[in-house]
């Protein structure tokens, strides 16, 4: 009863706060009015009454305090309270609260943007599988001509071997990475991912069906698979609105018709960052050509999902492995019976094959969140440093009226809490936002399988917000309590202390430190990309566009009419309105390449036949890209094919081929002394489909009478538009291959869509270094004005005398701008070292720049004393402006 | 004249409190008064410390409040013995006699052979 009674009093106390503030005052003010009466009964003069009453009760202000605190015998309703003083003096204080809320918000959400990315990457196991970390992938070391390299595709029969090797004691699945395929009849053009799995990958990722059934293993047998479909939830939900009824309707995936028969528990899309739409048995796949696919070692992009069910070491499973793949049928070169084989993790990006240059600025990019959240941290302890200060008084004062330290300090502690709540969910909104921004920047082709915020991140966020908030906050409040009465009373506010304004100046120096490094960071990308921007690739990029037509399923008649069908398309395109040149060619440069032994009349045991690629082309092929011939003449225009055999060399060919020669003139065979093909003239190197590489040695056959070992076919379009008729031109390419290529999929690309994946990493070095580091100049400069106003502000006496005794404005202005400076040439000096020290990871990154480069920092080192004394301008005008009456009466 | 009036022992101020409200409803400048006279003038309640002691008082459940107009026609807030503090008043006294008798037993001891 009691208890209840207690409950509802103190409910009611915290409800009506206001109101017991009001009867407490009225109370008191009744008990001094009652006092006053009886000592002027005793015959007292009215002052001298009502000052007895007042010293008996002991002040007004502290027995309400001592009052209070025995009410609020709950934490609770302490806390609550301070909650609302907190917010009322945060709300009072724009200018205070609203600068270290963003500036905590930008450090952090800088800060979880990025682990956001790098833990979709890296750390997250895919949703919806049981037990992830038992779950293992196979990698494999193979030779590429750009060295070795893990990777993780194989082919059918490697791992049919790889099963029956281990079979015994891991379960195994094989699956194709999730592909865009044509969704619905033709002429549609809405594209899913499609992902070909093998029957035991559900039961291996331990994944259940949410309504209909998995595919079975007979299902999946090999010459005999079944045409069944599962989808994914979030698939089933966007494609069929979530009806159950869907089952056992019909899909068709690239023209072939399927059956859905189940939708997969919710969450679970696949193992890899691209999120699957559908999966279908592997043995559903169309084999195309003679040999089936499973039989096929040319068709090795699957990969192998293990999951041992008896305890294996790691190691004795992989050596298993490399012994099950150097089998005859495993084997595809008798070079790679000795790669070794290694195990990873299901995340894939955390094997040991190669990452992508985004991936590597992505870590770069974290250390450099990192640093922007220093400065942060750096700006806001500064702040709340200024507002101790500013705040002596008035907790002076309160200690005066009786409020306990321990009282006043928790009171503090909230506010400085609050901050960092605030700071957190901001962060939590930025992270969100940046998130979703970084992955569009990083990687734009990924149709992410995972959302990109997390509950580990909203956690972390709000962990780290009030970490770092409490941190900033707490040195103020202890500061802030240990006041000492009459100083800080008798002081007037002004903070005497020269050690703080150390502490601050210190801050200072460490900012302008870690804006050098970042901003010395931007500018060796900023650098790097226009080196590279300036790169002369041999095309002219802007004006070219590549068509192609493509088609579900092969058809031979089709195929063998296609030539002819282009060379139409082509000739009529070549009087449409915004194009310049229509040229064929087999493929599309840096598209893909092809290669033919050939035979150089050279002694090749002198000079080594270079590996050279080819391209089959149309005589228009080198106006219309823009490489320019160097030498000699270019393939005659169509002649009834009467064409003499001639090839055309690049420089670097011609160089490897024919050192200190005139190439032109010379012989290619394409059988050993068979027909002399001559090299009738010599184009520019163009970019080969890297922007940084060696010079490629590369030769270009007629469309007409090519050699017969080279073949004839081709297949693409290669369009010019007239300058600033790209837009133009691409309609009418899109519309002639739509008339001539009914059944088909038109798939056209501009050049610069073809090469943007190249430069990206270049730009998005130079984009995210920039932004990241104009944030830390802006936080920064925030930091030197704000420290710079405040020492003016406290030092506004010692100005105001310094005036009446004659100095002259400007030599207070260059006094405060140039302690600034000195602050400055410090953390400058410091940036310095820290971004030489620090420049050996970036450089990797770097194009035509060293880390050290002088022009970089000279400029970076200026722009920022420019800033400082742009930010120290304000309050040094003012400091040159304090009228000397108004500064000494204030006193 | 101050000198010869006592400062409440710690904790008994909230026994006369209760036993002071026993007798009437009453606001805190007349409980301090009434303290005061039925002490004939030894007890001095520090007036200070009357009002956090009602407070918390109020806040254990023991006695409520209403604001009500005294004789002279002003508001003054009465406080009032709940039966919870009834109950105590009880207790509170029983214990204070248990204690008072202690205390006088030792100061009236004249040694165990006496």
């Amino acid at each position: 009863m009691s208890l209840l009674s207690q409950a509802r009093e103190r409910l009611r106390a915290l409800v009506s706060r206001s109101r017991e503030e009001r009867d407490l005052a009225e109370e008191l003010r009744f008990h001094i009015e009652m006092e006053t009466e009886a000592n002027l009964r005793r015959g007292m003069g009215r002052e001298e009454a009502r000052r007895r009453a007042l010293i008996a009760l002991g002040g007004i202000e502290r027995t309400k305090e001592e009052v209070r605190e025995a009410r609020s015998l709950g934490l609770l309703e302490d806390l609550l309270y301070d909650v609302r003083y907190a917010t009322r003096r945060l709300v009072r204080e724009p200018a205070f609260s609203v600068p270290v809320i963003a500036t905590l918000a930008l450090g952090l959400g800088a800060n979880f943007a990025m682990f956001t990315f790098l833990d979709s990457i890296f750390l997250r196991p895919p949703a919806g599988v049981e037990e992830p970390g038992q779950v293992r992938r196979p990698w494999t070391e193979i030779q590429f001509r750009s060295g070795a390299q893990f990777w993780p595709g194989y082919s059918y029969p490697q791992y049919a071997a790889i099963q029956s090797v281990v079979g015994d004691r891991v379960h195994t699945a094989l699956y194709l990475y999730p592909r865009d395929t044509r969704f619905g009849p033709a002429g549609n053009d809405l594209q899913v991912r499609v992902s070909w799995a093998s029957a035991s990958y559900f039961p291996l990722l331990r994944v259940r069906p949410e309504i209909g059934r998995l595919y079975t293993h007979e299902e999946d047998r090999l010459g005999a698979g079944a045409n069944v479909a599962v989808a994914s939830q979030a698939f089933w939900r966007r494609q069929f609105d979530g009806d159950p009824a869907a089952l056992g309707r019909e899909v068709v995936l690239a023209g072939r018709p399927y059956v859905l028969i189940g939708v997969v528990a919710a969450g679970f899309s696949g193992v890899d960052i691209d999120a699957t739409d559908l999966w279908v048995p592997l043995a559903s796949q169309p084999g195309w050509g003679a040999t089936p696919w499973w039989r096929n070692h040319n068709v090795n992009g699957f990969q192998i999902l293990l999951r041992p069910f008896v305890a294996m070491e790691d190691h004795t499973l992989e050596e298993r492995i490399a012994a099950a793949l150097r089998t005859p049928e495993a084997l595809v070169r008798p070079a790679d019976t000795a790669n070794a084989v290694r195990l990873g993790s299901i995340i894939r990006a955390q094997g040991p094959g190669k990452r992508q240059q985004e991936v590597k600025i992505a870590t770069r990019l974290a250390g450099v969140t990192i640093i922007v959240l220093i400065i942060a941290c750096a700006n806001v302890v500064n702040l709340l440093l200024a507002r101790a200060v500013r705040r002596r008084r008035e907790v002076a004062v309160r200690l005066a009226m009786g409020i306990s330290r321990a009282r006043l300090t928790r009171l503090l502690l909230t506010e400085t809490a609050l901050l960092a709540l605030l700071s957190a969910a901001a962060a939590v909104l930025a992270a969100a936002w940046g998130g979703a921004l970084l992955r569009g920047w990083l990687l734009p082709d990924v149709k992410w399988a995972a959302s990109p915020l997390h509950w580990r991140i909203v956690g972390l966020a709000m962990i780290a917000g009030m970490g770092a908030g409490l941190l900033a906050g707490l040195l103020p409040a202890m500061q802030g309590t240990k006041t000492e009465l009459t100083g800080a009373l008798k002081a007037g506010g002004v903070d005497g202390h020269a050690r703080r304004s150390r502490v601050r100046a210190t801050l200072v120096v460490v900012q302008a430190a870690l804006s050098m490094v970042l901003l010395v960071g931007a500018g060796l990308f900023v650098r790097s990309l226009t080196n590279i921007r300036e790169l002369r690739i041999g095309y002219d990029v802007p004006q070219i566009i590549f068509g192609a037509v493509a088609f579900d399923m092969r058809d031979s008649i089709r195929d063998a009419r296609l030539p002819q069908a282009l060379t139409e398309v082509a000739e009529r395109l070549r009087h449409a309105p915004g194009v310049e040149r229509v040229a064929l060619a087999r493929m599309a440069p840096t598209r893909g390449f092809s290669s033919v032994p050939f035979y150089p009349d050279v002694d090749t045991t002198r000079i080594p036949k270079p590996f050279a690629t080819y391209n089959l082309v149309s005589p228009d092929f080198f106006a219309a890209t823009g490489l320019r011939l160097l030498r000699g003449t270019n393939f005659l225009a169509s002649t009834g094919g009467g064409m003499p055999p001639a090839v055309i060399v690049n420089e670097a060919m011609a160089r490897a081929q024919w050192p200190g020669m005139d190439a032109v003139g010379r012989c290619l065979r394409f059988e050993p002394n068979g027909q002399c093909y001559g090299v009738i003239g010599i184009v520019e190197t163009a970019l080969f489909d890297r922007l940084i590489e060696e010079p490629r040695p590369q030769f270009y056959l007629p469309l007409e009478n090519p050699p017969p070992q080279a073949g004839r076919w081709f297949s693409s379009l290669i369009v010019r538009a007239q300058p600033r008729a790209r837009g133009v031109a691409s309609a009418e390419l899109q519309r002639a291959l739509r008339e001539a290529f009914p059944g088909g999929r038109p798939s056209l690309m501009t050049m610069e869509q073809a090469l943007e994946p190249e430069y990206r990493p270049w730009r998005l070095g130079a984009t995210l270094f920039t932004a990241f580091g104009v944030l830390a100049l802006i936080v920064a400069a925030l930091g030197i004005y704000s420290t710079v106003a405040y020492t003016v502000a406290q030092r506004t006496h010692e100005f105001g005398v310094r005036i009446a005794l004659g100095a002259r404005h400007r030599d207070i202005l260059r006094e405060v701008i140039g302690s600034m400076l000195r602050t400055t040439a410090i953390g400058v000096a410091a940036g310095v070292g820290l971004a030489i020290a620090g420049g050996k990871f970036v450089a990797a990154l770097l194009y035509g720049i060293k880390p050290t480069d002088p022009g970089v920092m000279v400029g970076v080192a200026l722009a920022l004393f420019l800033i400082a004394a742009g930010a120290a301008l304000g309050p040094a005008w003012r400091a040159a402006r304090v009228d000397p009456v108004t500064a000494l009466r204030t006193e | 004249m101050a000198d010869e009036r006592s400062d409440l022992l710690q904790g008994t101020l909230e026994l006369l409190i209760l036993k002071t409200l026993s007798l009437e409803p009453m606001h805190g400048w007349g409980i301090s008064q009434r303290i005061q006279q039925m002490s004939r003038d030894v007890f001095r309640v520090n007036q200070g410390s009357l009002y956090p002691a009602l407070q918390r008082m109020k806040g254990k459940g023991w006695i409520r409040s209403e604001w009500r107009t005294t004789e002279s026609n002003r508001r003054a807030r009465y406080y009032a013995l709940t039966s919870a503090g009834r109950k105590r008043l009880a207790g509170e006294r029983a214990e204070w006699e248990r204690t008072a008798k202690a205390v006088y037993g030792i100061l009236e001891w004249r040694g165990a052979t006496g």
